[in-house]
């Protein structure tokens, strides 16, 4: 029997250390969700914690939403390439949102902590949270018709939020008179500090208890076992380029001007190349998504094509490379607004899918119509309060080999709760008439693409500014070995005085008593002959109503 | 035989595999056995129980005072998909609410997805819509459709309806609507089973309430069946006290009312095992502890805070949510059947897949060919191969090494005993940091707790987790693989009434709360009065969930009707817990939500040490009782013909397996055995104990190993055990002082104040 000590970098004490660095990240994800706020970090989790390596690469990461993939790695190169980690101090924490230096979108604040064990650096903790409001020329920073990005908010470049152990007085003074609501604003940023202290405070004991000097072997190791197992799957994948285009409606801007996404994922042995060229130009309106946001979605995908049980660290993406081609909505230059990019990354995703289907034809599903609407309300109560209420609407999955797709689901880059019925109608003068499946609406196919749903809205009293922000309304989710597209997403504003007016994908319309407004999302693309459908699914289909009858159109 | 007529109080908790006895009568230890379920009639085996006290241990039937009982009835007619056929009604417009739910995923990475709410319960066509509408204030905007109504639902039963769940639009504001539905169902179809909305769940947010009242349905015909069915078979062997059922919030309810609601049994085992937990941790007079039952396939974490289990407002059944109160116990994926590989960069992973009890460990040799944490056990030399559970699977050691030598240890380059310990230390690395995380979700450290270790495999791990996790006590219950039923004998009949209470602070007087507490008061009282509780030995309690304005999200506070001050003192409360779960608090407006009546038997004393198993009782019992680990609750994984229930004689009398009585060296000990401690260099000559032969007060240091039938105890190097006088074993880092205090309040409340 063997007593002589290992190596530290032994199979057992790596996989410890995982473990640990995994518990770690969650429970920094833990605290920034339990300590912050504002509701939609608590509720809608628009937040995540990671842990980085010296040299930037992530060792762990929390995320409760696929679009914050890896997001903080541009944001910790930035920064160390202008602070470098010889220069750094115990206490230290930087700051920045900047899109343009590695950001996503203004409101998406990032924290990043120096951790250091017997005075020397070891790792990094940082954190990120979609605050409230960061200014600009609306509350909520999230502005649809935004043309440049000085109206989304203010920009923060890297700085340093704290400098050992002093705060820095002057930023903090100068952001919060930048801020429509600083209390949430301060609130927000202290859950992020105490995220990454915790992440410090408990990298820290690692350190002690592996030694500080084989902390960063033992990354170093566990980055290279994800980057294996990556270069696995993917050499799993046969070789080729595989190209898949989709369209975005349009911008909110040139309502008649679609916006191409173009991808050409390229395999080659244990390495994938995703090739944006042929997208569209950068717009004039908000749709435009920094590297940092392409990234997830591509991410996202690949690791969903491949083999998501990889441990996640900054080694399953070495074998990815992204070409975004320099002024495209997914390489813009500044100052293009960037706030509504959750719909391009959406798009992204679904599309290097796509790309990769043809690689496993199997493995993957149709399109999904991979559209979340996003409405807005904006009036006031009876009693002459302001209200915003905002809804999130989910349309249909997918079809694949033995599985119908799922009617109204979240799908790829986001995963956001709807708002109940009785909640919406309990805060604001809005009645719900109807919220259910919208029949007909998945592609045919041997297995039927999930449906849309129908929601439809009365506004009861007061004057109302009414945004939406749609997705599919023009390009279908198409089918794939046969199956047919979904329905195309349609809306439209019935006044009350009867007259209709449709709704060409965005608008933003001024809504009075009486007035309606129906939303049908889109469904997804069914897969397989529709002739092959068993008896008993169609039985089933005509039985529930979800197929047969002509598509909901109401009275 | 006047003996035989000594009041007698039985527990019976009914597992997968086991179903677990515990049996208390004045003046005399407490027997507990386990014997194999039934699975396919669950009943049988606890009817079986009932005749074995009645036979073995001399037990007239009508001297049983009391039959409490944990199921998995409900959950398993949910995970079998076994349900009544149900059928829906809603309000036009939604009905498909159910399938629809709140939109999300729960595999972050899937891209094929497989429908994510319960749509099994009602496919679309046994949902239907009718014409009503009740405003957000509760006013009637439209009229309930009668023929379209009388209409819907004679169709569901055409398809075969047997059960109805009625969840219409803000019914929890004025539930007019629905109970009209219920009149005209029953009086068109006499003996459907009907669940309203307004009656399970009388809260806001159609779709939890929706699954909620549809869960409740779906299982009612079968639950009422099997309740039905073992009251009538105890009343047939001359057992004349009512059934008792434990419901999810860890309280009792006779059978005649739990059949009523059984969307409340849910969590009936877990509660009665967190009961358990609670009873021991009395004893040892520990008020904070986390409870760790290491079962096969999965290990249940909850928390006691303050002597009181937390409770969650909506738990998660086989992945659906059920908005209703339960004791709050997480899951984490790591068990003794948890299956140890190696992933294609050659890291060592274990779990999440488990070899569960079939085919098993390797060690069962029963087919397993994968090597279990229970396999790396058996090679680091925890666990007795002939010993193991009583001797009633005789365990193989040679084929565990193999699995490891060919799986694990040859392609990684190590030894045997390197891989096992590996194995252990990657299992205790993950399930620290899942209780861990539990902990802090709810603003907890750890530290402050004490770790009280149940299951057959839990007190192999608990000094390890406690190291890991900074804990300096941990409690070993005198039967750690029978807690639940222990616990079923320590819990108080407990029934709650809510309603749904949408105001805000302001404006509002004690006189308006009273009000609407009065009217539940009476619910909750009439259902104490039908359990036959006198009205003095019920204690009540109000509890208000309680929001800022504008806010989702709303805690549990207890509301002190009787106090003048008592919304200023609700205020401060809400606060504190804000404080504690969010990290911070403002003094920002705030409103309720739903206010609740809970009416709990008083318990006479704190609790019965006799209900948890005193010393005697355990040397009585244990050298007995084959004492099988108890593991998942899911039926399937039977090993019911290793159990056979002759082996589970309870008398004192049948012969049991001792070991070295004559010439030990001191109290209990029998003997040493060469132990790998997974964080030692190399084996350590462990002197190996029985349970039943520990002295009081004495102290064992480590490395030692403690053995009953129903678990085995390790004590690594540093650490030290002591039993105390009821048979609980403490154990804590040396010295052996430590052992003796419990943590006190104010070191608990240090702890927290250092935490934020």
């Amino acid at each position: 029997m063997s007593t002589a000590p290992r190596p530290s970098t032994d199979p057992i004490t790596l996989e410890v250390v995982r473990n640990k660095l995994d518990g770690i990240a969650n429970e920094m994800q833990s605290t920034l969700l339990r300590s912050s706020f504002s509701p939609i970090v608590k509720e809608g989790l628009d937040a995540s914690a990671s842990l980085f390596t010296l040299e930037g690469e992530t060792l762990a990461q929390a995320t409760a939403i696929p679009i914050h993939l890896a997001t903080l790695i541009p944001v910790v190169r930035t920064i160390l390439g202008k602070y470098p980690v010889t220069g750094m101090r115990e206490g230290d924490i930087y700051i920045m949102n900047d899109p343009y230096c590695g950001g996503t979108h203004l409101p998406d604040i990032a924290l990043v902590m120096p951790i250091f064990s017997r005075g020397r650096p070891v790792a990094f903790s940082a954190a990120m949270t979609h605050h409230q409001d960061v200014g600009g020329m609306s509350p909520g920073s999230v502005p649809t018709n935004a043309t440049e990005i000085y109206q989304e908010g203010i920009r923060i470049p890297p700085l340093k939020y704290r400098d050992g152990n002093e705060l820095n007085r002057t930023l903090i003074d100068l952001l919060t008179l930048n801020v429509r609501v600083p209390e949430t604003f301060l609130g927000d940023l202290n859950a992020q500090v105490a995220a990454c202290s915790i992440g410090a405070r408990r990298v820290g004991e690692l350190a002690e208890r592996f030694g500080a000097n084989h902390l960063p072997a033992i990354a170093e190791e566990l980055l290279a076992r994800s980057e294996r197992l990556a270069r696995r799957a993917i050499a799993g994948m046969p070789d080729g380029r595989y190209r898949y285009t989709d369209w975005l409606d349009n911008d909110g801007v040139a309502l008649d001007e679609p916006v191409r996404i173009e991808v050409a994922a390229v395999v080659s042995g244990e390495r994938i190349l995703v090739d944006f060229e042929g997208t569209s130009p950068q717009v004039r309106g908000p749709f435009n998504c920094v590297p940092s946001g392409a990234r997830a979605g591509v991410y996202f995908s690949v690791l969903a094509m491949t083999d998501p049980s990889i441990p996640i660290n900054g080694g399953c993406f070495r074998p990815v490379e992204l070409r975004l081609p320099q002024g495209s909505i997914v390489n813009p230059v500044e100052p293009a607004p960037v706030n509504s990019r959750t719909s391009t990354i959406k798009r992204i995703a679904s599309t290097v899918v796509g790309a990769l289907r043809q690689a496993r034809p199997d493995d993957a599903p149709a399109d999904a119509a991979s559209a979340l609407h996003v409405l807005a309300f904006g009036g006031a109560r009876e009693d002459g309060s302001p209200y915003v209420v905002g809804e999130l609407i989910a349309s249909g999955s997918g079809a694949s080999r033995g599985r119908d797709g799922v009617d109204v689901i979240e799908t790829d880059g986001s995963n956001c709760m709807n708002l109940p019925v009785e909640a919406l109608e309990m805060d604001v003068p809005i009645r719900v008439l109807r919220s259910e499946l919208r029949p007909d609406s998945g592609g045919s196919g041997e297995f039927r693409g999930g449906l849309g749903i129908t929601r439809e809205y009365e506004l009861l009293s007061g004057e109302v500014v009414f945004t939406h922000r749609g997705e599919r309304h023009r390009w279908p989710a198409r089918g794939t070995a046969g199956g047919g597209p979904g329905a195309c997403a349609r809306s439209v504003i019935r006044r009350a005085n009867g007259t209709e007016e449709l709704i060409p994908s965005k608008t933003v319309a001024r809504l009075f008593p009486g007035d309606r407004v129906e939303i049908n999302t889109a469904g997804g693309g069914g897969y397989g002959d529709p002739e092959a459908r068993s008896g008993a699914r169609r039985a089933e289909d005509l039985a529930g109503g979800k197929v047969g009858r002509p598509p909901a159109h109401a009275d | 035989m006047s003996d035989s007529c000594a009041p007698c109080r039985i527990g019976i908790d009914i597992g997968g595999t086991f179903t677990d006895v515990v049996c208390v009568r004045e003046g005399h230890p407490a027997v507990v056995f386990k014997i194999a379920s039934t699975p396919a009639d669950p009943g049988e085996a606890a009817i079986a129980a009932v005749r074995r006290v009645v036979e073995s241990v001399g037990v007239e039937p009508a001297a049983i005072t009391q039959v409490a009982h944990g199921t998995t009835v409900a959950t398993n007619a949910v995970l079998e998909k076994k349900g009544g056929r149900l059928g829906i009604v809603t309000t036009e417009g939604f009905r498909d609410t159910l399938e629809i739910g709140r939109q999300m995923r729960r595999e972050m990475y899937e891209v094929r997805l497989d429908p994510q709410t319960p749509v099994f319960l009602a496919p679309r066509a046994m949902r239907r819509g009718v014409r009503e509408r009740v405003g957000a204030r509760g006013e009637v905007i439209e009229p309930l459709d009668e023929d379209m109504t009388c209409e819907a639902l004679d169709r569901l039963v055409s398809a075969g309806a047997e059960c109805i769940a009625v969840c219409l639009l803000f019914s929890f504001l004025n539930p007019k609507h629905e109970r009209r539905i219920r009149d005209i169902a029953l009086t068109r179809h006499p003996g459907l089973e009907v669940s309203l909305s307004c009656e399970v769940d009388p809260t806001f947010r159609e779709y939890e309430r929706t699954a909620v009242t549809a869960f409740d349905a779906y299982i009612k015909p079968v639950v009422h069946r099997y309740l039905t069915a073992f009251s009538r078979r105890l009343a047939a062997a001359g057992v004349r006290s009512p059934l008792q059922v434990m419901q999810s919030r860890g309280g009792l309810a006779g059978a005649g009312t739990a059949r009523q609601r059984p969307v409340r049994l849910f969590l009936s085992g877990p509660a009665a095992g967190v009961i358990g937990a609670q009873a021991v941790g009395a004893l040892a007079g520990d008020r904070d502890l986390i409870s760790v039952d290491v079962g096969g396939t999965s290990s249940d974490i909850a928390l006691i805070s303050g002597a009181k289990p937390l409770l969650r407002a909506e738990g998660i059944i086989a992945g659906y949510p059920v908005r209703v109160p339960m004791v709050d116990v997480n899951t984490i994926g790591a068990g003794g059947g948890s299956i140890a590989w190696l992933d294609g960069a050659g890291g060592l992973r274990v779990g999440p897949r488990s070899a569960a009890s079939d085919p098993g460990p390797a060690c069962y040799a029963r087919g397993g060919l994968e090597p279990t944490l229970t396999d790396a056990s058996l090679v680091l030399g925890f666990l007795d191969p002939a010993r193991f559970a009583g001797g009633a699977i005789g365990l193989d050691p040679e084929r565990s090494r193999e699995s490891i030598r060919l799986r694990i240890a040859e392609p990684l380059g190590l030894c045997v005993e390197e891989a096992a310990a590996g194995i252990h230390r990657v299992v205790n690395a993950q399930m620290a940091e899942g209780i861990r995380l539990v902990s802090v979700a709810q603003g907890y450290d750890p530290r402050a707790f004490s770790l009280l270790a149940m299951g057959g495999a839990g007190p192999i791990h608990a000094c390890a987790l406690a190291s890991e996790l900074g804990i300096g006590r941990i409690i070993i219950p005198r039967h750690p693989g029978v807690l639940s039923a222990a616990g079923l004998l320590a819990a108080p009949i407990e029934h709650e009434a809510a309603t749904a209470f949408a105001a805000p602070f302001a404006g509002l007087g004690m006189a308006d709360l009273r009000r609407v507490a009065k009217g539940l008061d009476a619910m909750a009282a009439a259902l104490m009065e039908r359990e036959g509780v006198p009205a003095a030995e019920v204690e009540v309690h109000h509890y208000a969930d309680v929001c800022h304005i504008g806010q989702g999200y709303h805690l549990e506070v207890p509301l002190h009707l009787d106090a003048a001050d008592g919304l200023e003192r609700l205020y401060e409360d809400f606060l504190a817990a804000h404080e504690r779960i969010h990290g911070h608090a403002v003094a920002a407006p705030a409103r309720f939500v739903n206010i609740r009546s809970v009416h709990r038997q008083r318990m006479s004393g704190p609790v019965d040490p006799g209900a948890i198993g005193s010393a005697s009782a355990a040397s009585a019992s244990a050298r007995n009782a084959p004492g099988i680990e108890t593991t998942g609750r899911t039926p399937g994984e039977g090993r019911s013909s290793e159990a056979s229930p002759d082996a589970a004689s309870p008398t004192r009398t049948g012969g049991g397996r001792r070991r070295g009585d004559a010439g030990s060296p001191r109290s209990g000990e029998h003997g040493t055995r060469m132990v790998r401690f997974s964080d030692a260099p190399e084996r350590l000559s462990t002197r190996i104990l029985a349970r039943s032969e520990l002295v009081p007060g004495e102290g064992v240091e480590g490395p030692a190993i403690v053995e009953q039938d129903d678990t085995t105890t390790l004590i690594p190097p540093g650490w030290t055990a002591i039993a105390d006088d009821e048979g609980t074993m403490i154990l804590a880092p040396a010295p052996p002082e430590a052992c003796r205090r419990p943590l006190s309040a104010s070191r608990n409340a240090e702890m927290r104040k250092e935490q934020r």
